[in-house]
């Protein structure tokens, strides 16, 4: 009942705010502000969401590790970076693709394993802030050691996506194939997870546990095991995150930043929501965009780089469980 | 519940004379501190197959530390714990899971945010094959392949097909069976953290009860319910001492409960074994009287 | 029609679905989270091992077996079963206590009985202590009976295999004893609950049954694909007809709901075509949703209140096919979008073609609100003696304060003393083993009194106003109908029950019964804090509520001119909730009135003593059968009174 609502909503909503925003930037281009095609402004829309699907995917590693171990994972946006010079390291050594992606899910696993018992473990019941404290130092060990093992120059990732652009709608659309496809990898991904989280034993394993250690420890879950899956899951992410950053960007330690994209994504997602997650990267993504290109000049330009967290900042005002966080129950 | 009182039926349908079986757990000489505090001092006694088991004592008299040495939150400094037969090395609680052990806590801990049939399929992920938990710490090339094997499961599971839909609707149907028993299908669907407390309790001993403990440890199973509330419950754990054969070890508060329901009781106090026995040799002896039943509750 | 020519019984209609709709599901059960189903195909099998499974026991042509538990497919078997070998079935409401049972198991000289679960095994082997004419009992859920070893206990399973042993000996047995039985033979045996005095076993037959019902199908077009809930008692001849005759005539499929609790859940999981329930349930649902919305986001309040008015405007003239504008039309679609489908969807109601009320007035607004969403809700009117339809409103003539025509092949007419009288073919054949009772209510030339108050509006329906033998009168002389009063004050949310004095007094008084439901809530809400019943009750906050409800009836009274002089001018607030298992209720959960008069006499003369608290002590029967003392100090209060409006006129007699 909730669920069909909720699915209602969102599909009705975004076309909604996408017209009605379409008919306020035609008012203004008739009052001599900017100026405005419903062509271009689809695409501007189109290429943001491509944008956004990626912002999710980074989001989404947060969000598995929360929702599992009640940690915020600092270090989630070194992942990406260490996975993605894994794997650019790997394809310098001759590795064919299809050997060096497993072989860095192995890597990404054996981190977790590692992580799980050299800083989970002795940490165990410990206030949430030390275990985030201990994420940083992880962040500063992976963004340290990968560079070490893989060096600091710029890396171009080149794993032969397409890179041609594709016309829509007889060319009055016109996208890039790569982001695309690279949506389409991570959407498979976010849906992939989805399932899992939600209808598999081991994902509701993991609910479990994000919602009470004790019962989950004495109905028989080891919570060790379920450390080392989340984080083997979130490592598979940030692999996907980095592979589709990286190819963007070229591999580079300034990789790790997109992780501070994710944070107000997780804020309007809230900290606990797979769909959250989704939807808020979809929402930053296409708001920059369209930010950017129909009011940028009003405001001298660079809404990007602020867009996000303003937007985060609104959210935190009125709404700070964010958009599917789950409120907390509590009988009074 | 109903109206029919026992006296009324007839002899044939009172319930044969209790017989059990050997003893399924025992404790030796268990002594366990906590930084130079002694919480039990010195505990022996055993739990036979098929009874009901209590341990009561005054508040503090560390009934609850003594179900935690039982289920693997605590490991005593000294003494021996026998399983079945067996002398057991010290084990974590998931473990205790595995080998048949399930309980209920003093203050409910349930999963809140999930619905009623949720929290009880937790219950039922270590009967579905795969998921066991290894039994060591050690990483090896045993758990590689564990890993291997739960990498294949975990694409099946994602694809929510073929064996695990079969092994997923067959576990499904063992839930709802103790939803039955349990008399709980107006909740199935309620997130538990709406429940009230009541409810919440009995929520908690159908997730235990989907485990098929050999074992079943329910610390105060009936506090802070109302008369009502405990008559449901103490019913609830005969039927399932009696349907299931269930062992079961509790600790309660209630007096009148423990000794209508039990079959032995071991008393403690400031961590020591005080008495042990039938409800009506316990109410007898001396040291019990003084240290607990004389005093006004 | 020529296929349905010759069915006169049960058996045989069940005999014939089964070869015509072979593989139409007949029944559900929600069992174990699931709704498993049977085909007729499937029940007739069911039906027939059972039938020579009990015929193996010993049960013969003429017997009467009791049937004692909540709606399950197999209790519904055993019914058919029975008739199939001529045997009477006596359903017994599923909550009677052991005593009550005792008296209906005596009364009806049962031999057996099917009981559904341990806690109605347990009664009858109370019972039989006692009633030793009781043989054999057959359960049909075992759990909990492990240890019940008497050899007279038997399971349902147990009494099938032995049929089926037997059957496969004699093929044709079944069909032979089936055809031995004809229309005109006793069908089942219904006991009324009874407002005065002991039980009535009242003898329906087969014709009685089947005329009747098919009466109600025509009227309402009734199809195979209809689908129903069997959730009321299966001892009352409502669910009788609606959920067991009417199936087994038309062959639509009927549900069992997995428990009592569980009713709401499995209605909306069910969402029924065809549905009955009494002004009771329609109430608590009705208070369910508005307490939700109380709570809801204020934006979600306000478009609730906004269509639910616009409803109120138009909803009722829409499904009656009236006249409204296109605006509204429109608006009202949009409602039907974001309000009222979603409502109807929660409440179970969104398949819904027709919903019947009756055995009480409902209220004007409950019943409005169900018409405004587009629930084709009616009235009708009847009873135990006449297989239920006596009148019944047809669509387009809706109204809640009168309950309809009377329904084809019914005659109605008033006696001179106001009392509705009827006669159909669906009039009882006798009252069980008490001629007296049955010269009492039935005239020789098959006029069935009925013990109601009524009259015929200008617009050709019958209005109840009370029983018959209620109506009395104050010492001004002026008519005094107590249960219109007292419906009146119940449509009020926060009033649960009432009882109004008034015969042979100066005045009008009542004895109020809160509803904790509703008023707990708003306690909640206003910060009062309250342990149980009798403190809230207590508390003069709501007493003033109560006050102020009560002073809105006055108004309604004082517009009328017949009753002006019925208006209530002293209230109290009983210390505790009336109930069945103290006597006060029936089990259909109407008040007692004798017993009530008896038991609170101190209240009643402090309600025209002019005192203003009165202490007493009451005995009461707790749920686990516990009997214990209760103690209360109760404030009297007086409420306003109007002066009347417009001329008396005489209480508008039979209009024929």
């Amino acid at each position: 009942m909730m669920q069909s609502k909720r699915i209602a909503f969102w599909s009705v909503a975004p076309l909604v705010a996408f017209v009605l925003i379409g008919f306020l930037l035609q008012w203004m281009a008739s009052q001599g502000i900017g100026f405005f095609d419903w062509w271009f402004f689809s695409e501007v829309a189109a290429t943001g969401l491509l944008v956004g699907v990626r912002y999710s995917l980074v989001a989404l590693g947060f969000v598995l590790i929360f929702k599992a171990s009640g940690v915020f994972n600092f270090a989630q946006g070194s992942m990406v970076l260490f996975a993605a010079l894994t794997f650019v390291g790997l394809l310098g050594f001759g590795v064919p693709i299809w050997l060096s992606f497993p072989i860095t899910l192995v890597v990404m696993w054996l981190l977790a394993v590692v992580i799980e018992r050299v800083v989970l473990r002795p940490l165990v019941n410990q206030e949430h802030i030390i275990l985030f404290m201990a994420t940083i130092g992880v962040f500063y060990l992976l963004e340290g050691g990968g560079q070490l093992m893989w060096g600091s120059q710029v890396q171009t990732l080149d794993i032969g996506l397409p890179h041609g652009r594709i016309q829509l709608f007889g060319g009055n659309i016109q996208l890039q194939e790569f982001e695309i496809v690279t949506a389409g990898i991570a959407g498979l991904l976010v849906a992939v997870l989805a399932v899992f989280f939600n209808k598999t034993r081991v994902g509701r394993a993991l609910r479990a546990v994000a919602d009470d250690h004790q019962a989950a420890l004495s109905v028989g879950i080891p919570l060790k095991a379920i450390w080392v899956i989340v984080w083997t899951v979130a490592g598979v992410v940030a692999l996907v995150a980095g592979i589709t950053w990286g190819t963007d960007l070229g591999v580079q330690p300034t990789l790790s930043l997109v992780a501070l994209k994710a944070l107000p994504v997780l804020i309007l997602g809230g900290f606990t929501s797979i769909p959250g997650a989704i939807i808020g990267g979809l929402i930053i993504g296409c708001g920059e965009q369209v930010g950017e290109v129909f009011f940028g000049s009003l405001v001298g330009g660079a809404i990007q780089d602020w867009f996000a967290y303003m937007l985060a900042l609104v959210f935190l005002l009125f709404r700070p469980q964010g958009l599917f966080g789950e409120r907390i129950i509590e009988r009074v | 519940m109903d109206a029919a009182t026992p006296a009324a039926l007839s002899d044939a349908t009172l319930p044969p004379a209790r017989t059990f079986g050997p003893p399924l757990l025992s404790v030796d000489n268990i002594s366990l501190s906590f930084g130079g505090v002694k919480a039990l001092t010195n505990i022996s006694f055993n739990i036979l197959e098929h009874e009901i088991r209590a341990i009561i004592g005054p508040n503090g008299a560390g009934k609850t530390s003594m179900l935690n040495v039982i289920n693997g939150f605590y490991h005593p400094q000294e003494g021996t714990i026998t399983w079945q037969g067996k002398v057991r090395k010290q084990m974590r609680p998931h473990q205790a899971a595995v080998q048949g052990i399930a309980r209920t806590f003093q203050n409910v801990a349930l999963f809140k945010g999930m619905s009623t049939l949720d929290n009880i399929m937790t219950g039922r992920l270590l009967k579905m094959h795969n998921v066991r938990a290894p039994e060591t710490g050690v990483f090896g090339l045993d758990h590689l392949l564990r890993y291997g094997s739960a990498a294949l499961d975990f694409a099946l599971q994602c694809l929510y097909w073929g064996p695990n839909l079969k092994e997923e609707i067959r576990q499904r149907e063992f839930c709802e069976q103790i939803i039955d028993f349990l008399e709980i299908q107006t909740i199935r669907k309620t997130p538990v953290g709406k429940l009230p407390y009541g409810l919440q309790k009995r929520v908690e001993l159908a997730r235990a009860l989907a485990m098929e403990p050999k074992l079943l440890l329910l610390d105060e199973p009936m506090a802070g319910m109302n008369v009502e509330e405990k008559e449901d419950m103490c019913r609830f754990i005969l039927d399932v001492n009696d349907e299931f054969g269930t062992t079961i070890a509790l600790i309660e508060h209630d007096m009148g409960v423990v000794m209508d329901i039990s079959d032995r009781v071991v008393v403690l106090d400031y961590g020591r074994k005080l008495a042990d026995g039938s409800p009506d040799e316990v109410r007898a002896d001396q040291g019990v009287i003084d240290a607990y039943l004389g005093v006004a509750h | 029609m020529s296929a349905t020519a010759g069915l006169d019984t049960f058996p045989k209609y069940l005999r014939h679905h089964a070869q015509v709709h072979a593989q139409h599901p007949a029944i559900r059960e929600k069992d174990l989270g699931i709704w498993q189903g049977w085909s007729w195909q499937e029940v007739q099998g069911e039906v027939r091992a059972l039938a020579a499974g009990l015929a193996e026991l010993g049960l013969t042509r003429g017997d009467r077996i009791v049937i004692v538990g909540d709606n399950r497919p197999q209790l519904y078997w055993t019914m058919v079963a029975a008739q199939a070998i001529g045997a009477i079935p006596v359903p017994v409401y599923q909550d009677s206590v052991a005593r009550e049972m005792a008296y209906v198991i005596e009364h009806a000289g049962a031999r057996f009985a099917v009981a559904e679960d341990q806690e109605q095994v347990d009664k009858l082997l109370e019972i039989k202590t006692t009633v030793p004419a009781l043989e054999c009992i057959i359960y049909s859920n075992a759990r909990g009976l492990r240890h019940y070893t008497q050899p007279f206990l038997l399971a349902f399973a147990t009494v099938g295999e032995r049929g089926r042993a037997k059957l496969k000996a004699d093929p044709a047995w079944y069909d032979r004893e089936v055809d031995q039985g004809q229309g005109a033979d006793t069908s089942i045996m219904l006991y009324t609950s009874g407002t005065t005095g002991t039980p009535k076993g009242v003898v329906l037959t087969f014709d009685n049954i089947i005329k009747t019902a098919q009466a109600g199908i025509d009227f309402d077009h009734l199809t195979i694909d209809e689908e129903v809930l069997a959730y009321l008692p299966m001892a009352w001849v409502g669910d009788h007809t609606f959920s067991f005759a009417q199936s087994y005539i038309v062959g639509f499929c009927v549900s069992c709901p997995e428990s009592g609790a569980t009713v709401m859940q499995d209605l909306r999981e069910l969402g029924p075509s065809y549905f009955f329930a009494p002004p009771r349930i329609f109430e608590n649902i009705l208070t369910t949703v508005m307490i939700r919305m109380e709570d809801a986001s204020r934006l979600k309040r306000r478009m609730f209140k906004y269509f639910l008015e616009l409803a109120r405007q138009v909803g009722g003239k829409i499904l009656d096919r009236k006249p409204v504008s296109a605006s509204q039309r429109l608006l009202y679609k949009l409602g039907e979008l974001l309000v009222f489908a979603p409502l109807k969807n929660t409440l179970g109601f969104s398949r819904i073609r027709l919903a019947y009320t009756a055995g009480e007035a409902i209220g004007p607004e409950i019943f409005e609100f169900y018409r405004s969403l587009g629930v084709n809700l009616k009235q009708l009117y009847g009873s135990t003696e006449a297989s239920v339809y006596i009148t019944m409103q047809p669509d387009g003539e809706i109204r809640s304060d009168s309950v309809g025509r009377p329904a084809p092949g019914v005659e109605v007419k008033l006696s001179d003393s106001g009392e509705v009288l009827f006669r159909s073919p669906g009039v009882f054949k006798e009252y069980y083993k008490n001629p007296t009772a049955t010269a009492e209510t039935k005239t020789a030339d098959g006029w069935v009194m009925t013990g109601d108050a009524g009259f015929i509006t200008p617009e050709g329906q019958l209005r109840i106003i009370d029983r018959a033998k209620d109506v009395g009168r104050l010492t001004d002389g002026s008519l005094f109908p107590p249960k219109y009063i007292e419906n009146k004050l119940k449509f009020f949310p926060n009033i649960k029950e009432v009882v109004a004095f008034g015969d042979g007094r100066d005045y009008v008084a009542v004895i109020i019964n809160i509803d904790l439901q509703a008023v707990g809530s708003w306690a909640e809400r206003n910060n009062v804090s309250y342990s149980s019943y009798q403190e809230l009750a207590a508390n003069p906050k709501v007493a003033d509520i109560i006050q102020g409800h009560i002073e809105q009836v006055n108004r309604d009274l004082a517009g009328d001119p017949q009753l002006a002089s019925t208006q209530v001018q002293r209230f109290l607030i009983l210390h505790k909730e009336l109930d069945a298992d103290d006597g006060e209720l029936t089990r259909t959960r109407k008040v007692r009135r004798r017993i009530i008069f008896d038991k609170y006499k101190t209240l009643i003369e402090a309600l025209y003593d002019g005192c203003s608290t009165v202490h007493i002590e009451t005995e009461l029967t707790f749920e686990d059968g516990r009997r214990g003392l209760l103690k209360a100090d109760i404030a009297v209060c007086g409420a306003k009174t109007f002066p009347a409006k417009g001329t008396a006129a005489p209480l508008p007699q039979a209009a024929e």
